[in-house]
């Protein structure tokens, strides 16, 4: 569905991303795992088109996506929840979520898709006429994933979703992925949380200085010595 | 008293938030502040003119006519002139101040335009001059059908910004565009569309003050300062808020001109500005 092929993302001299490869099949779930500063975002960036790439090809469903801004790709099915969410703080839950239906593949069924939404998370149906700028931060970052459901995307972009958040509201936020998961929508998740990631996604990539240094399964993944030492050992804090 | 004083102040606050909706749709969507605004609304008061003395048309019809026009202006201004400064800018604040200096420059080219075409004179029509009587208050007709096109124009655009789905996506927009094309808007085509529409109610602001006022082609400054204070009222972007702040600016000033002294209605206004600059900057009402 998604293939990346040589991708190489710079700011200025530096090379946040070199010559990075990947796939991404229909109904899969793939991680991308790897330290601060690795260059998660800058591939997340680069796919949705916030960042420019400096070398590469990025083909979703066969088609090549360079040159197309990024607001054509919700309509084209990628949506994206980035670092920072991304949402709009000023105007209420019920007003993001009716955004995230503004692309027109999203408009036939948006009730239904706000159906799932609130089925999703019920808090944002108690909450729907709160200012999301008020919410706290787990429930901002159900705003920004059920914003991004609204547009019935094919294909979903996680940057970090639990980063900042407190162990049970992580827990909380890994409860609706796997829900998510389930629905059959592939997703390509970018996380420093291996242990939970790991749990929940079909395969993974490391990524390290820019580079992917493994890739693999997620269940060889969770038992190999190598990785269990540079992910799972002590960031397994406040997690799991 | 006080009745002439509120009907005449309604009156007279319609056509200031007419004028501050355009410019404050400029300034919330596209981001630019303009300050050719005035100027722009000057030159659609002579084309009523114009059209009324020259052609014979109607007024209203002449608005009709009018208002697209305004629009179309606007859309080409922003494509033509705005664009590349927009572009050049990127997600740095450089946009707010060239388009100022960009803008600044426009002023003197359409006020250069219309000193040559239409001169330096006091230019007025007479139509529909004659006073009709508001709960015992004798009001002008024309200045009537004028107020009736603001609120009709003004409570439209109200009602389409809080209540329609094109409404969430200009303000959307205007309160966070980092994010709107997460959600497929393109913001380009938005600000474009605010820039268009924002000059669209600049025209139609003007060709209604041309139905009931004496104007001459160097008052467009007033008409930009005047409408400036009102959004900055209203808060930025604030449909709502520029019209609540347009009607009370109205009434401030008629009742300054009645109660104390006509002289002293600009030195009201700016009195008003500075104590909601002071106590709330960022308006009354808030952003849109
Ligand atoms: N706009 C930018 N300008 C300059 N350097 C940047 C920019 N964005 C990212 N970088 C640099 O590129 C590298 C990769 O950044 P990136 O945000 O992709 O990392 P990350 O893996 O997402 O990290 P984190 O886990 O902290 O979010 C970092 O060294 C960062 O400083
Ligand atoms: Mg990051």
């Amino acid at each position: 569905m998604l293939e990346v092929e040589g991708l190489t993302v710079a700011y200025g001299k530096h090379v946040a991303l070199n010559d990075v490869s990947l796939s991404v099949g229909q109904g899969e779930m793939v991680a991308i795992l790897g330290a601060n500063g690795a260059g998660k975002s800058s591939l997340l960036g680069a796919i949705s088109a916030r960042v420019a790439a400096r070398a590469g090809q990025i083909t979703y469903r066969g088609r090549a996506l360079a040159g197309v801004p990024q607001h054509r790709l919700v309509e084209m099915g990628i949506a994206i929840v980035p670092e920072g969410r991304g949402i709009f703080p000023a105007m209420s839950v019920a007003e993001n979520l009716a955004l995230g239906a503004f692309p027109d593949r999203a408009r036939g069924d948006a009730a239904a898709q706000r159906m799932e939404v609130f089925d999703l998370f019920p808090k944002l149906a108690e909450r729907r006429d709160q200012i999301a700028g008020t919410m706290s931060g787990g429930e901002q970052q159900m705003v920004a994933i059920g914003r991004a459901l609204m547009s019935a995307p094919d294909l979903l972009l996680l940057d970090e979703p639990s980063l900042g958040l407190a162990p049970v509201v992580t827990q909380g936020v890994f409860c609706a992925l796997e829900r998510i998961r389930a629905t059959g929508l592939t997703v390509l998740i970018v996380e420093q949380n291996a242990r939970a990631t790991l749990a929940l996604a079909d395969r993974a990539y490391l990524i390290e200085a820019g580079r992917i240094i493994g890739s693999g399964r997620a269940e060889e993944l969770r038992n190999d010595p190598a990785v269990v030492r540079a992910f799972l050992g002590g960031a397994s804090a406040g997690t799991s | 008293m006080i009745m002439t004083t509120l009907i005449l102040g309604l009156v007279l606050g319609g056509t200031y938030a007419l004028l501050a909706l355009g410019l404050t749709l400029q300034y919330g969507i596209a981001r630019i502040m303009n300050l050719a605004y005035g100027e722009l609304t000057l030159a659609a008061a002579f084309v009523l003119v114009a059209l009324f003395s020259g052609l014979g048309l109607s007024p209203l019809a002449a608005i009709v006519l009018i208002a697209p026009a305004g629009y179309g202006v606007g859309w080409l201004l922003y494509t033509v002139m705005m664009r590349p400064l927009v572009r050049r800018s990127g997600a740095s604040g450089r946009l707010e101040v060239d388009s100022i200096l960009a803008t600044f420059g426009l002023l003197f080219v359409v006020q250069g335009v219309l000193l040559v075409i239409f001169g330096a004179n006091l230019t007025s029509i007479s139509y529909l001059d004659r006073g009709v009587s508001v709960l015992g208050v004798s009001v002008a007709l024309n200045r009537l059908i004028a107020f009736g096109i603001c609120v009709v124009v003004g409570g439209g655009l109200a009602l389409a910004m809080t209540r329609t789905r094109w409404g969430l996506t200009m303000r959307a927009v205007a309160l966070t565009p980092g994010s709107a094309p997460l959600v497929g808007i393109d913001v380009n085509r938005v600000a474009r569309q605010g820039f268009a529409l924002g000059t669209a109610l600049a025209a139609t602001g003007g060709a209604s003050i041309a139905m009931y006022q004496t104007f001459s082609a160097t008052d467009g400054v007033i008409f930009t300062m005047k409408a400036l204070i009102i959004v900055i009222m209203g808060g930025v972007g604030n449909v709502t808020g520029a019209l609540i702040a347009g009607l009370a600016l109205g009434l401030v000033e008629t009742f300054v001109a009645t109660a104390i002294d006509p002289g002293l209605t600009l030195a009201a206004t700016f009195a008003i500005f500075l104590v909601v600059l002071l106590w709330r900057p960022q308006g009354l009402f808030g952003r849109g």
